[in-house]
């Protein structure tokens, strides 16, 4: 019997306080998504050291690997056991509850602003090989091309938002969607990014934030079922855990704060932290 | 050229794989090109506008996995994506662990192995330290290769490792041979009676190579981390280090091998270095001979030289050695080439001390050397991306390795920026090293090969001569074949050093004006 140790608190109930039925939607070394049979929603479940998430349960475990679990076994719960094929029981019992709460938008902006200069500078040393950061450089036609369409796009988008025109700047949001070869494409990353920024209250855009969800209606057939359910979630302000930590920290924080929350956010994925803290610092600047 | 599509559906593979399994594509060298991607519509898009649209990756869905190859023939690409599914079912294999048990735990791993005695351990940084904890506690000699771990961390691990009469090896320890096994990046070398204590991996590898092209052979060589030798740590593993092969039967001769130490750090070395019984060399890259020959330690400037005091000590004949000189009329020849205003060296390495070492041999004629290594703040790049005259730039630093394999096995940063250098009209030198052995890229030279040709023919066809140096470290024990990769770098035209010391004497007495 493997424990929880944290979890979605509304993931959380639902295995509790209603019959959970789905199938396994697809499995990595750390990582399991679970597609719930009723809402068609995915569900994760985690390894330790992953942050917490919406939909995701942190379970005692180091790795996948060796659980045997394949893409279609059967998921069902009972009370607090949710039950993966009769190859693993996770026990709710004990599981520390957590729900993505968003800090408010700061009435002073001066360490905000700071902090988004220092954080543009941070992400320029240390940002991962984002495609928008690396444009034109490869010497790969498909690559270059790539890195010229999202930078054109994002570009398309901030104008279009600064200038409060939204249908067109859903137009430009929704040309970036599944824009990216990685499991969670660029484009989307940015997204989930700029969507933090809209659902955070006080903003200057906060008024928006119909915006976000008006993007993911269109979003379903442009992008893979897990880069949909994180932008998803993120259109109504719920992150990654990690992702909430930064905001707070550039609301709040010192340099050495900011810092620390960053680098876990520009560890998340290969190249997706990178895209994420991108598309926040777009968000900002377009608050200043 | 023909265009071949395979679409994998349902196949979601995470983007770090994705990334290494796409640049693998891209080097596979009947491959024009390849392009792995997720079949959304927005991809689709980029695909048709780079031309290699088909009717299936128009029919490929978004959870689907589309892999194009561009070759000359269709046999071709099918032999393309054979070479991909391979890199794909090997992934699957190495993960699966055929025939070696997997342990998740250090716990389970000392249970199930009662007779190991060593953990190489690297995770994630934040991680790092309680597993290093867990394995000294169960009395596991620990080689610590991630990086991102606290300095109180680390004095803390390795104080426990010298209470419990353990080696401590890191965090951010990349290169050790124990027991003869070369771990993490270590090239294959003799078995001798010279032992290596060393602060800096790839300072350590060249030594290791030169020994062994001196004909001598290595007992241990024990990396400590690159910050053992600072004040708060205190050379804690260095002095261990010293002490293990101190009372190591085989080993007849130590060498030192880092980076300047702390100066009260450097004391306690050079007393210890003063108590020992058997021979010491040390190479601190820029460091003081005085105060290491009043200690009766041999001091060594570069690393050949290190090397060679080594293997001396060790009993070497010196009458039978091949010093390899350097080449002085190539370096008139050269010089006669160049123009009067291609006055600058550029320095694009994989191995930081390999690169302070270049750097070092450089600033000893000119002042004005900018490094993102640099010591001094004045001469350190205020923005890693641009050159300023003399440059060394050493692309393992976090600066450029943040999400990102290291150089010595992901070539294609160097490449850019390479490709950036031979451009500048300033520029008459650029000096590489290609690191082989175990964990380095399968063909290094092979990946730089393009590159360097047509920078020396865009050169040219502009009146200019550029000069581009390349250091191969490896052995002709390493999987790699050393005398191929140096076939290719002479075929591209491209100067041949024998060791990292004779790579920057080249550089810098090439561009050296009437002397």
């Amino acid at each position: 019997m493997r424990l929880a140790k944290y979890g979605d608190g509304d993931f959380i109930q639902r295995i509790i306080h209603h019959k959970f039925h789905g199938f396994v939607h697809s499995t990595f070394n750390r990582t399991l998504n679970i597609q719930c049979l009723d809402s068609g929603d995915l569900y994760t479940i985690a390894c330790k050291g992953i942050d917490n998430a919406p939909n995701t349960l942190i379970i005692d475990l180091d790795s996948f690997e060796e659980a045997d679990v394949v893409v279609n076994d059967n998921v069902s719960s009972d009370h607090s056991i949710l039950t993966i094929a009769n190859k693993m029981s996770i026990t709710l019992d004990g599981a520390m509850k957590w729900n993505c709460v968003l800090p408010i938008y700061p009435a002073e902006t001066d360490v905000l602003k700071m902090n988004v200069f220092t954080m543009k500078q941070y992400i320029n040393l240390h940002g991962n090989n984002s495609r928008f950061e690396r444009a034109f450089k490869s010497g790969n036609p498909f690559d270059d091309e790539m890195s010229k369409m999202l930078n054109e796009r994002t570009q398309l988008l901030v104008l279009e938002l600064q200038n409060k025109r939204m249908s067109t700047a859903i137009t430009h949001a929704t040309s970036l969607i599944g824009l990216g070869p990685g499991l969670t494409p660029a484009g989307d990353d940015f997204l989930v990014g700029l969507f933090t920024v809209f659902n955070i209250e006080n903003n200057r855009y906060f008024s928006h934030k119909s915006f976000c969800e008006e993007v993911v209606l269109h979003a379903k057939p442009l992008t893979n079922d897990i880069s949909y359910m994180a932008l998803a979630k993120a259109a109504v302000g719920l992150v990654r855990e990690s992702i909430s930590d930064l905001m707070e920290a550039l609301f709040r924080g010192s340099e050495e704060e900011l810092k620390l929350s960053l680098r876990r956010v520009l560890a998340i994925g290969s190249t997706s932290g990178t895209d994420i803290a991108l598309g926040i610092v777009a968000g900002l600047e377009m608050n200043m | 050229m023909t265009v071949q599509v395979l679409v994998k559906p349902n196949t979601y593979i995470d983007s770090v794989s994705l990334m290494s399994l796409s640049t693998k594509a891209n080097q596979i060298e009947i491959v024009e090109q390849a392009i792995i991607a997720m079949g959304t519509e927005m991809n689709k898009e980029v695909i048709r506008n780079v031309g290699l649209m088909t009717p299936e990756v128009e029919s490929a869905k978004t959870s689907d996995l589309v892999i194009i190859v561009k070759a000359a023939s269709e046999e071709l690409c099918e032999g393309a994506f054979e070479s991909i599914n391979e890199l794909l079912t090997k992934k699957k294999d190495s993960s699966k662990g055929k025939s070696e048990v997997k342990y998740s735990t250090i716990t389970s791993a000392v249970n199930g192995i009662p007779e190991a005695n060593l953990a190489i351990i690297a995770v994630n940084g934040s991680y790092a330290p309680r597993e290093a904890r867990k394995a000294l506690e169960n009395n596991l000699h620990v080689m610590l290769f991630s990086d991102n771990v606290s300095i109180e961390d680390e004095i803390q691990l390795k104080t426990l490792a010298q209470e419990k009469g353990l080696l401590m090896m890191g965090p951010d320890c990349g290169t050790a041979i124990i027991g003869n096994v070369a771990l993490c990046f270590a090239n294959a070398v003799r078995k001798g009676n010279i032992g290596i204590v060393g602060a800096s991996g790839t300072g350590s590898q060249e030594v290791t190579v030169r020994i062994h092209e001196f004909g001598g052979g290595i007992t241990q060589l024990i990396g400590t981390g690159g910050r053992d030798l600072s004040e708060e740590v205190g050379g804690i593993m260095m002095l261990a280090g010293i002490k293990a092969l101190e009372e190591d039967d085989a080993t007849k001769v130590i060498v030192l091998v880092s980076k300047p130490p702390a100066p009260s750090v450097e004391e306690k070395v050079l007393a210890q270095i003063k108590q020992c019984k058997k021979p010491v060399v040390v190479w601190f890259v820029g460091g003081n001979e005085e105060k290491v020959t009043q200690a009766g330690g041999h001091f060594a400037k570069m690393s050949k030289e290190a090397a060679l005091k080594a293997v001396l000590l060790a009993g070497a004949d010196e009458s039978k050695l091949n010093k390899r000189a350097l080449n002085l009329p190539l370096i008139e020849e050269v010089r006669a080439k160049l123009n009067p205003e291609q006055k600058y060296i550029r320095g694009l390495f994989s191995g930081g001390t390999l690169c302070d070492e270049a750097m070092h041999i450089a600033m000893e004629k000119f002042d004005n050397v900018y490094s993102n290594i640099q010591r001094e703040p004045e001469y350190r790049l205020k923005d890693v991306r641009v050159s300023q005259d003399h440059t060394f730039i050493d692309f393992g630093d976090d600066q450029f390795t943040q999400g990102k394999p290291h150089p010595m096995i992901d070539p294609s940063t160097r490449i850019e920026r390479f490709i950036q250098e031979a451009k500048d009209p300033s520029v008459g030198v650029i000096v590489m090293d290609f690191v082989l052995g175990f964990g380095a890229h399968e063909d290094p030279v092979g990946a730089m090969l393009p590159a360097i040709i047509e920078a020396k023919q865009v050169a040219e066809e502009e009146g200019r001569h550029l000069e581009v140096i390349g250091y191969i470290l490896g052995t002709e024990l390493d999987s790699q074949n050393i005398e191929g990769q140096i076939n290719k770098l002479l075929a591209s035209g491209a100067t041949h050093a024998s060791s990292s010391q004779n790579a920057g004497l080249l550089a810098r007495e090439f561009v050296v004006k009437g002397e």
